[in-house]
């Protein structure tokens, strides 16, 4: 009997040093070390290196696969040595992978982030080191959006790699003038199109809602209309405005007209975001929103140029931002525990090569995040309203607010205002609520916003 | 009144047998659905979803097996396998301890690891992945099988101490007075009465483990490590716009369970009501 | 083999003093329970102090209660928290279709084995399909709705999932949906092990159908419902996150419709990097589970062993 006891109180003690021991080896992923700065050799050295890219946009960017697979077959013939090896992730799966990766240390040497707080986020966090640190400055000078959506405390956290134009309302002018309409430009003009639409029982502007994601588009084409710069919103996130104020609250009150006037497909919260796109190519729907480096084949799918029209959101707002296509880039950055920085970076600048760029634009359509890359060449009327869109330096607002903000507030309201239980002043009430809630649960916030704003 | 009741009977019996194929049919419908629909094209599917197919086709389980399914069934057999194997043999040794053996605590000892069962996964989630981080253990099987022994393990030996309790005495005394060392009475006598609470046991585990999502979910990140439940759940947004595809996949994925319940379906009611909380 | 079987579980509970000596020491028993106490030792000690050691702690230093403090103050917590408690209502609705199809089911000679072994299907088939099948199935123009529109009860057509009133709702319609065969199977085991004089007796006196159930069969049935009656709380309060995952996209919505615990604590640690507080809510949602499992064990020694005879 003694002796069980004796067994059972080992086995404690055994719990006890392993609890000892892994605690002492640093609390996993709440606190990842800093960056430690270039420890590689330089990329001319022979050895045998591996890089692994995590990427995402081949949704968004069809084609970017087939480029990103030809470029780095280039890249590794001229680099005998590297060998890059790529995975593909999925939309619901690109952040919290990252993160995984990050609290485990898995060789990691290039990861994709969405442009602004989804590049600036795991800087703050340590998860990243800055791409400044490993490109020269007239190198990132070239790179669209580095300074407005990926700048902190004086260093370029991620490199731009290609421009969303964001976001390009596509309009299908064939169904609209069938059915005695123009093309809506303004937010009256809108409603008066949704009101005859939905007499006739077509869905002016289809969206899909369920996977929340197209919420935040909705911020970004409705709610920065009446912003003067994304300056104001980082205010906002930090305490000194609030979300309720006119300029950052009133675009609820507008989505909530959409929604009176039967805008949207009817079951808008039962489908996801690329289901509901595909009611504007089955000519189903007079209107949908897309990513920007997409647009062009979906208006392609949907009938071509003498059909399809794109535009950006009907303005509502006399805003400097109102009626114009904000531009955002998807970037790529260095993971902090990466062992191969300065490779990774130079395989980021090879991207970004005249041929590279070429061959972007050559197989995918889409606007690559660099102003080298020759202009004049687009003369398709959609690429060039978009790219035009790509190219104006309008700050993407959704880029700017917190992601958990994103999703908690922005996301949730959305899909309640859109179907018809909640009113814009009760969403624009929450969105604040959810704000001076994150300041609380989320302890770092305030400071590394407040940084960030500082150098806006 | 007495005389009234047998016509009433004979209501009250076609009335159950309503409610009996009523609720037979909501049982297998969803199933009729992911089946029929696996066949179907996109379009047909939306605009008609009850119908039969009118032109069966097999294109959506191709796709479906192109996108990967192939090594989700190797890797989901691989943890499986493993799991299970690693969680019988520790929890018949133990059950044996528990049911050989009275010493002070035992009842004790065994209503807490009983009372472990009920313990949600995502409590655990957490500190776990860190010690896996830790180790650089992230996406690998070794993890994810040492996690899902130790989450298997209080129903196993719960179930199986019972089973050795219950062994008759006489037959383990006769075995002690020809000098039989325990081990050599666990493995001549105990193990091969054993069969049907093991194969039970066995089909219990294999169930649980063949189904899990949550922690495969965040452990397997490398998605060639992806298990069928992760891959399926990754599935359904990448095929939002194929239905046919998802629905081909779903039945892929459901084909061995439903086979395994058509030949063994004794052990799965067994085992699952013999834990109660498992299943999941 | 059933046989054996029937031995197994029916067996006389592992009490009493039959074996004692004759012998090698208890100890021995340490030798064996080993392997398996390390393993549990792992999973469950380490990681559970782990967990609580994390709570009170932020980016490595000791906070104190501040984390419980933020999660309690937390209104998403609450409203998980909330959904939980609401799903629990889901709990005597399983209940009572399980009660009614198992006593039909006895009462059933032709096509029993079919029965049970249909109406038990769903319970084996993972949350994944389930959900994705369902999800579908639910959607605003979804097959369901286009059958309710066809056979005239177009009334009845709803925005299952998509509506923030209904979603929790449909979810728990499709948690009953899978997890009612397995009440079945559980009450039906146990109405066929009552002895069936009382019912012939009963018949003799004309007691109709809810009458002879109601004084009979119910009041010897306590102990298994009581047990499914905990088994099915825990799986609403702890069990749930699959469902909700795979069917609004890990979102939880519409909304915050359908956020649980389990995805609150999922999103903080995975999405929202804040590990801390994830631990703060996992150690709350232990303790709930903890109160539960007091209950599960008190009435374990009850039920437990006499139910799980097939």
């Amino acid at each position: 009997m003694r002796k069980t006891i004796k067994a059972a109180a080992l086995l404690g003690v055994a719990a006890l040093t392993l609890a000892a021991c892994s605690s002492g080896g640093g609390g996993g992923a709440s606190s990842p070390s800093a960056s430690g700065g270039s420890t590689a050799p330089s990329p001319t050295s022979t050895e045998p290196i591996t890089l692994t890219m995590h990427w995402w946009g081949d949704q968004e960017a069809p084609g970017a696969k087939k480029w990103l697979d030809a470029a780095i077959t280039a890249y590794q013939t001229a680099h005998p040595n590297i060998t890059i090896k790529e995975t593909l992730e999925t939309t619901d799966g690109l952040i919290p992978n990252f993160e995984a990766a990050a609290a485990a240390k898995t060789p990691l040497d290039i990861q994709y982030f969405w442009g602004g707080i989804y590049a600036q986020q795991p800087h703050w966090a340590g998860n990243t080191a800055a791409i400044s640190d490993f490109l020269p400055a007239d190198e990132l000078a070239h790179y669209t959006n580095a300074q407005m959506e990926d700048s902190y405390q004086g260093k370029i956290v991620s490199a731009p790699w290609y421009v969303n134009p964001s976001f390009p309302v596509l309009v299908n002018k064939d169904l609209l003038s069938k059915n005695g309409l123009t093309v809506p430009t303004t937010w009256t003009d809108f409603l008066k199109t949704c009101d005859t639409l939905s007499a006739k029982g077509i869905p002016t502007i289809a969206g899909g809602v369920k996977d929340g994601w197209f919420g935040g588009w909705l911020y970004s084409i409705l709610g920065a209309q009446s912003v003067t710069s994304q300056k104001q919103v980082l205010d906002a996130v930090v305490g000194n405005a609030k979300f309720t104020d006119p300029a950052l609250g009133d675009w609820w009150t507008r989505l909530e007209e959409s929604q009176k006037h039967k805008c949207w497909n009817s079951d808008i919260n039962s489908q996801e975001l690329y289901q509901a796109q595909q009611m504007f190519v089955d000519q189903k729907a007079a209107m949908t929103v897309t990513a920007g480096p997409d647009a062009p084949n979906f208006a392609t799918k949907a009938g071509g140029p003498d059909k399809i029209e794109v535009m950006a959101m009907p303005a509502w707002s006399n805003g400097p931002l109102a009626g114009k296509i904000a531009s955002s880039s998807q970037t790529l950055g260095i993971p902090s525990w990466s062992e191969h920085k300065a490779e990774a970076a130079d395989f980021i600048k090879f991207l970004h090569s005249a041929d590279q760029l070429q061959a972007w634009y050559d197989i995918t359509g889409s606007l690559p995040a660099d102003d080298r890359f020759d202009l004049t060449q687009v003369t398709d009327p959609i690429k060039k309203s978009l790219f035009a869109g790509g190219t104006d330096n309008v700050p993407y607002m959704e880029n700017f607010i917190p992601a958990q903000l994103d999703s908690d507030a922005v996301f949730k309201n959305v899909q309640l205002v859109l179907k018809g239980s909640e009113t814009g002043a009760a969403a624009a009430a929450d969105m604040q609520a959810q704000m001076e809630r994150l300041r609380t649960t989320d302890r770092e916030l305030v400071t590394n916003f407040t940084n960030w704003a500082s150098g806006q | 009144m007495a005389k009234v009741t047998s016509p009433m009977g004979r209501v009250g019996s076609f009335s159950r047998y309503v409610l009996l194929v009523a609720c037979t049919l909501g049982a297998l419908l969803p199933g009729y659905i992911m089946l029929t629909g696996a066949f179907k094209t996109q379009s047909e599917f939306l605009s008609s979803p009850w119908s039969l197919p009118a032109n069966p086709t097999f294109k959506a389980f191709g796709e479906s097996w192109s996108a990967g399914l192939p090594s989700w069934f190797v890797n989901t057999i691989l943890v499986t396998a493993g799991a299970v194997v690693g969680v019988m043999v520790l929890s018949a040794l133990a059950g044996w301890g528990f049911a050989y053996w009275q010493f002070k605590g035992r009842e004790t000892l065994l209503g807490i690891i009983v009372s472990l069962m009920v313990v949600p996964p995502v409590v655990l989630l957490i500190p776990l992945f860190q010690f896996g981080a830790q180790l650089g253990w992230i996406s690998t099987f070794r993890i994810l099988i040492l996690i899902y022994i130790g989450l298997m393990l209080p129903f196993s030996i719960y179930l199986l101490a019972n089973f050795f309790s219950a062994i008759p005495h006489s037959l383990l005394e006769a075995a002690q007075i020809d000098g039989a060392s325990t081990g050599a009475i666990f493995r001549r006598i105990v193990l091969p009465l054993s069969g049907p609470p093991i194969a039970t046991l066995a089909v219990v585990n294999i169930l649980w483990a063949w189904n899990e999502l949550l922690l495969a979910l965040v452990f397997l990140q490398d998605p060639e490590k992806h298990t069928l439940m992760v891959g399926i759940a990754g599935f359904r947004g990448r095929y939002s716009l194929d239905i046919p595809t998802v629905m081909a996949g779903l039945t892929l994925v459901t084909l061995p369970l439903v086979i395994a319940y058509l030949v063994g379906q004794r052990f799965f009611i067994q085992g699952l009501t013999a834990g109660g909380i498992k299943g999941e | 083999m059933t046989d054996a079987t029937m031995t197994t579980t029916r067996g006389p509970a592992p009490s009493g003093g039959r074996r004692s000596s004759r012998r090698p020491g208890p100890w021995h028993a340490a030798l064996w329970i080993a392997p398996a106490a390390i393993a549990i030792v792992f999973v469950f000690a380490y990681a559970i102090y782990q967990l609580v050691v994390q709570s009170f702690k932020y980016k490595g230093a000791w906070t104190g209660w501040d984390n419980f403090r933020i999660v309690l103050t937390d209104p998403l917590f609450l409203t998980a928290l909330k959904h939980n408690m609401e799903l629990l209502l889901c709990v005597p609705v399983l209940i009572a279709i399980a009660l009614l199809l198992a006593i039909v089911l006895s009462e059933t000679i032709r096509g029993h084995t079919f029965f049970r072994g249909v109406l038990f299907f769903p319970y084996i088939l993972p949350v994944t399909v389930v959900g994705v099948v369902l999800g579908q199935l639910l959607t605003l123009n979804g097959p369901v709705n286009t059958a309710l529109n066809g056979v005239g009860l177009g009334k009845l057509a709803a925005d299952w999932l998509g509506d923030p009133n209904i979603a929790l709702w449909t979810m728990g319609a499709v948690i009953v949906w899978k997890e009612v065969g397995f009440g079945i199977v559980l009450f039906l085991a146990r109405i066929l092990s009552l002895p069936t004089e009382t019912y012939e007796a009963a018949a003799l006196d004309g007691a109709g159908f809810w009458r002879k159930h109601w004084s009979i069969t119910l009041p010897q049935m306590t102990g298994v419902i009581a047990f499914y009656a905990v088994t099915e709380a825990i799986v609403m309060v702890s069990w749930v996150f699959n469902y909700v995952y795979i069917m609004t996209n890990g979102q939880g919505g519409p909304g915050d419709s359908t956020v649980v615990t389990e995805l609150y604590i999922y999103r903080m640690a995975f999405q929202n990097q804040q590990i801390e507080l994830a631990a703060a809510a996992a150690v709350i949602l232990f303790l709930i589970t903890l109160l539960l499992v007091v209950i599960f064990f008190r009435l374990q020694r009850k039920s437990l062993l006499a139910v799980v005879g097939e």
